[in-house]
């Protein structure tokens, strides 16, 4: 049982990384970060309840991460907007004032 | 509060707990005053009031670090101990050991120096919010001291993105420059996804043992006869050491740091060359000496492994650091790759374990950062100036420097021989201090390295110090220094020939009171 929930964690991981690292659209890169965290939650909770020593304490590990994650979203959104109005464009490839 | 044994018990803080979280409660107050100030004062109102009472509370916090300091010191020496116990406040999760106080004092420090640095530089039309400018500092420093306390993955993971999502919001400040919004968005996705990569190594050090601190991990792993899946433990703590590889900028993880330090407002690139780097090092410091170093199985020298991918990482973080700053002409861009070059001095104490009778890791880790603090938020200072003064921080803009403003030129010069490493300054003590660690441990090929990466990186120091005295541009109206600014630059040029002139009794406190084996080392 553990096993299926850590590969589908690591799945979900890599998926995140592979948009983060190659997704053009801004949104889709800041939703693919939140797959890896969640990816990660999704581990904790399976540990906490099929682990080698279940306890508690990953459910409460994952609530501390989805409420930081959820901070961490909200100022990644903030950031983005100032920058779309700034540069008026979502597309990373735009963002290159300091590469010329 | 049994100092051999963890406890699962339930924990509540209790009122006399509460107040050795003196230092932490009062950054806190200050922040939310501040951001209710800030609100009903005018608009037409100077915020340089709330930079003050930033200062204020950054002080009075260092106050409270220092008194407890203190207070340990005095209580340790009477019962014929030299090291009194360290306090484990929430079941252990939060620590107040004289490593954590010796790093709070230096973000603390660092922090109050940069806001007083700002107060002289930051423009109303370049930071629109000057207010949020100063007090987000506050919940920013908390986090950096969160994670040099931390006892447990929670607290750790909680501090490290108090400090990361503050930093984020800091970045991008200057509203209507596209670099600084560019930069501040450059910085959450790398700094997302390098949480992401130190949550998921989290997730597999809790899965393999049951517990989230420190002490607790450490028990497991010595108590189980083999660890059960050695891979998956593999996993967990690179992708650990990956994330904070990120965090602290070293090679090959370093890319995001030119960008971000070049369109960040210069203190808080400043800030987080010192501080977010610093905290993260004491993070890994931490989690290596208190997990990494009891992770064994039979057949997988795991613990061994992970300190030779620090000394690896390390090389590399000097060897790419110094040769991308061969061509740089940016200034900050330039601070930041000789910041990738001083992550990697300070990941050697780190990577050196303790073998061969060497066991002053933390002497020289404190004493290089310490050097490394003053001299960088020295040169940030000077950059800040001629940022000021010339509308662009390019390596051009130091022309003739030494006839428009002689002294700051003569300021910078000692904080350039300092990053190069040459005497009669600090940084020239804390990488020969380095260097003698890792030729007691036998470490002599990352001893090369660390030589070699000096001696190239006196090529573009010495570019700096060329254009300030040997070029002119015939234009010889003098840089003006704020008077903030100007101290701030007198005192990390004094402290860092101090440190130059006489290193000995800071070097010696370190390693009397800073021991691996009872501030890290415990369960």
């Amino acid at each position: 049982m553990l096993a299926s929930y850590l590969t589908m964690a690591a799945i979900l991981f890599c998926i995140g990384l592979y948009g983060a690292l190659t997704k053009r659209n801004a949104v889709i890169v800041l939703l693919s970060i939140e797959l890896m965290l969640n990816a990660a939650n999704l581990n904790l909770v399976a540990f906490s309840k099929y682990g080698l020593a279940p306890s508690l304490k990953g459910q409460i590990f994952s609530l501390f991460s989805i409420t930081v994650g959820a901070a961490e979203a909200a100022v990644g959104i903030a950031v983005l907007i100032a920058l779309f109005r700034a540069r008026g464009s979502v597309n990373v490839d735009d963002y290159d004032e300091m590469r010329r | 509060m049994s100092p051999d044994t963890v406890s699962n018990e339930l924990a509540p803080l209790s009122w006399a707990d509460a107040a050795y979280f003196a230092p932490e409660w009062i950054l806190l107050a200050f922040f939310i005053l501040l951001a209710v100030l800030d609100l009903f004062l005018a608009r037409s109102t100077s915020r340089a009031v709330i930079g003050y009472l930033t200062l204020t509370g950054l002080v009075a916090s260092m106050g409270a670090v220092l008194w407890r300091l203190i207070d340990r010191d005095q209580a340790g020496s009477g019962e014929g101990e030299p090291v009194a116990d360290v306090i484990r406040l929430l079941a252990d999760s939060y620590r107040i050991d004289d490593f954590a106080s010796m790093l709070k004092l230096v973000f603390l420090a660092a922090a109050a120096l940069i806001v007083l640095m700002s107060l002289g530089t930051v423009k109303q039309e370049e930071v629109p919010n000057r207010g949020e400018f100063y007090y987000l500092l506050l919940p920013a420093v908390v986090g950096a001291m969160m994670m040099a306390s931390a006892g447990d993955l929670i607290t750790l993971y909680v501090g490290l993105e108090l400090l990361s999502v503050t930093t984020y919001v800091l970045v991008g400040l200057r509203k209507r420059e596209v670099k600084s919004a560019e930069a501040a968005f450059k910085y959450v996705v790398t700094g997302g996804i390098a949480s992401a990569f130190i949550l998921f190594g989290m997730s597999y050090l809790y899965g393999l043992t049951g517990a989230t601190n420190f002490g607790a991990i450490a028990q497991a792993f010595q108590s189980q006869q083999a660890i059960a899946a050695p891979e998956l433990l593999y996993a967990g703590l690179f992708l650990l050491l990956g994330g904070f590889g990120v965090k602290i900028a070293a090679a090959p993880f370093h890319a995001w740091a030119p960008d971000v330090y070049q369109g960040a407002p210069t203190p808080i690139t400043a800030f987080l060359a010192v501080v977010a780097k610093g905290a993260s090092l004491a993070a890994m410091f931490r989690l290596v000496f208190s997990i990494g170093f009891f992770a064994s199985a039979p057949g997988w020298p795991i613990a061994d492994d992970i300190f030779l991918l620090l000394l690896v990482l390390a090389a590399a973080a000097m060897i790419v650091g110094t040769t991308a700053a061969l061509v740089q002409r940016n200034m900050k861009r330039l601070l930041a790759l000789s910041g990738v070059a001083n992550a990697g001095y300070l990941l050697i104490p780190i990577g050196l374990s303790l073998q061969d009778m060497h066991a002053s890791n933390t002497g020289e880790f404190g004493f290089y950062l310490i050097a490394y603090m003053l001299m960088n938020i020295g040169a940030f200072a000077v950059v800040s100036l001629v940022e000021r003064s010339r509308g662009e921080e390019l390596l051009g803009g130091f022309a003739g420097m030494y006839h428009r403003a002689p002294w700051t030129a003569i300021a910078m010069l000692i904080f350039l021989l300092s990053l190069a490493g040459l005497p009669v300054t600090g940084g020239f003590f804390g990488k020969l201090f380095i260097l003698l660690g890792a030729a007691q441990s036998g470490a002599y090929w990352i001893l090369a390295v660390m030589v070699a990466s000096s001696v190239i990186s006196y090529y573009f120091y010495f570019a700096i110090a060329r254009q300030m005295f040997m070029r002119s541009l015939g234009d010889d109206t003098p840089i003006p220094v704020p008077v903030t600014t100007g101290i701030v630059i007198w005192i990390c040029a004094a402290l860092t020939l101090v440190l130059g002139i006489v290193p000995t009794p800071l070097l010696s406190w370190m390693n009397e009171h800073i021991s691996i084996v009872t501030d890290l080392l415990v369960r």
